[in-house]
């Protein structure tokens, strides 16, 4: 009879084996160093171009920010090709099993389905890791360029990417897992990447039911790590729809199991995850992490606004794909959400009524605090602030004395830079895959 | 060959009104026969007879629509507890050499190192450790899966065409090790359709037609059930079947 308790090491060095001797990740990584490469040295000259004058001024300076300028275009060529690129690696991991007949050998080891999938998670992820060698050389370079990286924004990014990554992979093993081929599987992880595109393109700022599909997409994972934000319940989200993939994927790897069975089974996964996703969705526990606080309110102000307890009803007459809208949603309200412990945010009339141009009031956002209310056309906080203290019938707070942004402007050359991503970066690249696949060395006891 | 490169089990694998349908397809129907240990069971018959079927339906990599499987009289709670399938035509991991293959599956049962040199020896896979599971040739692919059926310690292994790729002068070479397998009280069960092989090398044989058990036992509780007394497998297989 076979011993419980199979040793994990054998099994992860085999998954790590695996994704290394495939071409899928090499591959990738060759096509991300011109890729990242040619995104860093487009945001680097750009972001030179808006330093001239500012490194003249330091107000103009206090508006330069490296994570916009820089970190964010940077990662986000990265992201493309993880998004085009990464799939086809994940579904390796159990693709090729599949295809060969392995998996028929694999299911029959001491491991359960949850385990084996795991194993298969975790060799996704250190793939992750190496493909991220050309975006971390890219803010390596940008050191040494002499350019700035604020450690908690960078951080989070980095965070939001891996688990962007993460997210992509367990679909990607879900599809391997449901499909009989490899191509089959791609067919299906590209339909939830690309589809999640066409989602935001053809659904951002409808309303109601579509505005929701829309907020639900892939692609918004990530939009609240590049405005600097690290949102709790996002972070479980995710992590929530990583796991509930990756127990699909585990209720679809058994061959032995009848069909039937898998389909209660990935009913009550669907249902599981869906109620904690919707759980997490209510989670407001978000923490401002970029190093300009752009998210926040001054802190005077941000302590003032949390001590009103009343609740705060605002009334917005907007269309929401209304530019004001947009502004007004990104400077006050959210940053409102965040501070007061009870704010109400409601968008008055519908969709045909303000087309139709029948809202008389179109434009105007109320404000009701306790009893009274007071309504403004302003989209920027210092208008609404003052508003606000004087419906609390309170003193607005003194701006206190601190620390400003100053802004990191850099005006660097970048050209060299695109000889280690067209050029070296990439011959590396070809040497470790060269050396990856040299042949064991074999030590017998017995010949 | 070391004996304790073997492991020694004691018991008897029952299989019990096994069936298993495709839609409304029956592809094995109440299929029943039993392996002790030690001893070499083959299951024989036609191309299409249901032999692979029928050992992925014990093995559980296939689900059944009805039917047992025991172990000394128990439903053991996993299979892959007690039985081991070495399924035809598989490469596994074709581009990874052969060396970390062998020591993955080892590395997972806790084979000592001695152990695996032993069998690698045992199966003739030496000339080829440092070589490219793709890149084999047949019956180098064939003894890998074998070296990784002789790693695991399962008291039941399953073979399907356990010969095929094989010469005859290998075939007989892999025969004698089957030989020493058993004798290290496994049960080994073996679909064939060389029913020359399955003569020299099985104890007890299951002759499978179209998913049912036409007669199972030794070679002369067949011949009588023929009524061939000097019939060869062939004969009794024609008569059979």
């Amino acid at each position: 009879m076979v011993a419980a308790g199979a040793p994990l090491a054998p099994l992860l060095a085999k998954e790590l084996r695996e994704i290394v001797a495939g071409r899928a990740l090499w591959i990738m990584l060759l096509l991300l160093c011109p890729l990242v490469g040619f995104g860093f040295f487009q945001a680097v000259s750009l972001y030179g171009d808006a330093s001239q004058s500012a490194l003249q001024s330091p107000v103009l300076a206090t508006s330069l920010s490296p994570f916009d300028g820089m970190l964010i275009p940077t990662l986000g060529s990265f992201y493309v090709g993880v998004t085009l690129l990464f799939p086809f690696v994940a579904i390796r991991a159990l693709g090729s099993e599949k295809e060969t007949g392995a998996l028929r050998l694999l299911v029959q080891l001491p491991y359960g389905s949850a385990t084996l999938i795991s194993a298969k998670l975790i060799a996704i992820a250190s793939a992750w890791v190496l493909c991220t060698i050309p975006a971390l050389s890219a803010l390596v370079i940008w050191a040494l360029l002499g350019g700035h990286i604020g450690a908690g924004e960078t951080a989070n990014l980095l965070a939001g990417h891996f688990l962007y990554a993460l997210l992509i992979g367990a679909i990607a093993l879900f599809a391997a897992a449901v499909a009989d081929s490899s191509a089959t599987a791609a067919i299906i992880t590209l339909a939830f990447t690309i589809g999640s595109w066409v989602l935001d393109f053809a659904l951002a700022g409808n309303p109601g039911l579509l505005g929701s599909i829309s907020r639900i997409s892939l692609t918004q994972t990530l939009r609240t790590f590049e405005q600097g934000l690290l949102s709790i319940g996002l972070v479980l989200g995710i992590v929530a729809a990583i796991c509930a993939f990756a127990a699909l994927a585990a209720v679809w790897l058994p061959p032995g199991v009848n069909v039937r069975a898998k389909l209660v089974r990935s009913v009550i996964c669907i249902v599981l995850a869906g109620l904690i996703v919707a759980a997490t969705m209510r989670i407001r526990l978000v923490t401002d992490v970029t190093e300009d606080q752009r998210n926040s309110f001054p802190s005077a102000d941000a302590r003032a606004l949390a001590n009103l307890s009343e609740p705060l009803t605002v009334t917005v007459h907007l269309a929401p794909e209304d530019p004001r809208y947009v502004d007004l949603s990104r400077n006050v309200l959210a940053k409102l959400e965040r501070v007061m412990p009870n704010v109400t945010i409601r968008l008055a009339g519908d969709r045909a009524a303000r087309t139709a141009g029948q809202d008389e009031h179109y434009g105007e956002v109320e404000y009701v605090y306790g009893q009274r209310s007071d309504v403004s056309r302003s989209t920027s906080h210092r208008e609404i602030l003052p508003l606000l203290y004087a419906l609390a019938g309170r003193e607005p707070p003194r701006p206190e004395p601190g620390a400003e942004y100053p802004g990191y402007p850099l005006d660097a050359n970048a050209q060299p830079a695109l000889a280690w991503f067209f050029g070296a970066l990439p011959a590396l690249i070809a040497c470790a895959w060269w050396w990856s696949r040299r042949p064991p060395r074999i030590d017998q006891t017995i010949t | 060959m070391q004996s304790h490169v073997y492991q020694q089990h004691i018991g008897a694998l029952d299989v019990v009104g096994l069936t298993k349908r495709y839609g409304s397809r029956v592809a094995i129907f109440d299929a029943g026969f039993s392996a002790q240990s030690g001893e070499v069971v083959g299951v024989i018959g036609p191309n299409g007879a249901g032999k692979t079927t029928l050992l992925e339906a014990i093995a559980g990599i296939l689900p059944c629509d009805g039917g047992k499987i025991r172990w000394n009289g128990t439903e053991p709670s996993r299979r892959r507890d007690v039985i081991f399938y070495l399924p035809d035509g598989v490469r596994p991991y074709g581009d990874q050499y052969v060396e970390p293959v062998l020591g993955f599956f080892a590395g997972v049962y806790r084979r000592a190192a001695g152990d695996l040199d032993a069998i690698v020896a045992a199966v003739g896979l030496n000339p080829v450790r440092g070589q490219r599971v793709r890149t084999l040739s047949k019956g180098f692919a064939r003894r890998l899966i074998w070296a990784i059926g002789l790693l695991a310690p399962q008291p039941v292994l399953l073979l399907d065409e356990p010969f095929d790729g094989f010469d005859i002068k290998q075939t007989r070479e892999m025969m004698n090790l089957l030989r020493q397998i058993a004798a290290g009280s496994r049960s080994l069960i073996l679909s064939i359709h060389q029913l020359r092989d399955a003569e020299q090398i099985c104890d007890r044989i299951v002759l499978l037609a179209e998913g049912r058990i036409r007669g199972a036992g030794t070679l002369a509780e067949l011949r009588a059930k023929a009524n061939l007394p000097d019939g060869t497998l062939e004969d009794i297989f024609l008569a059979l079947t």
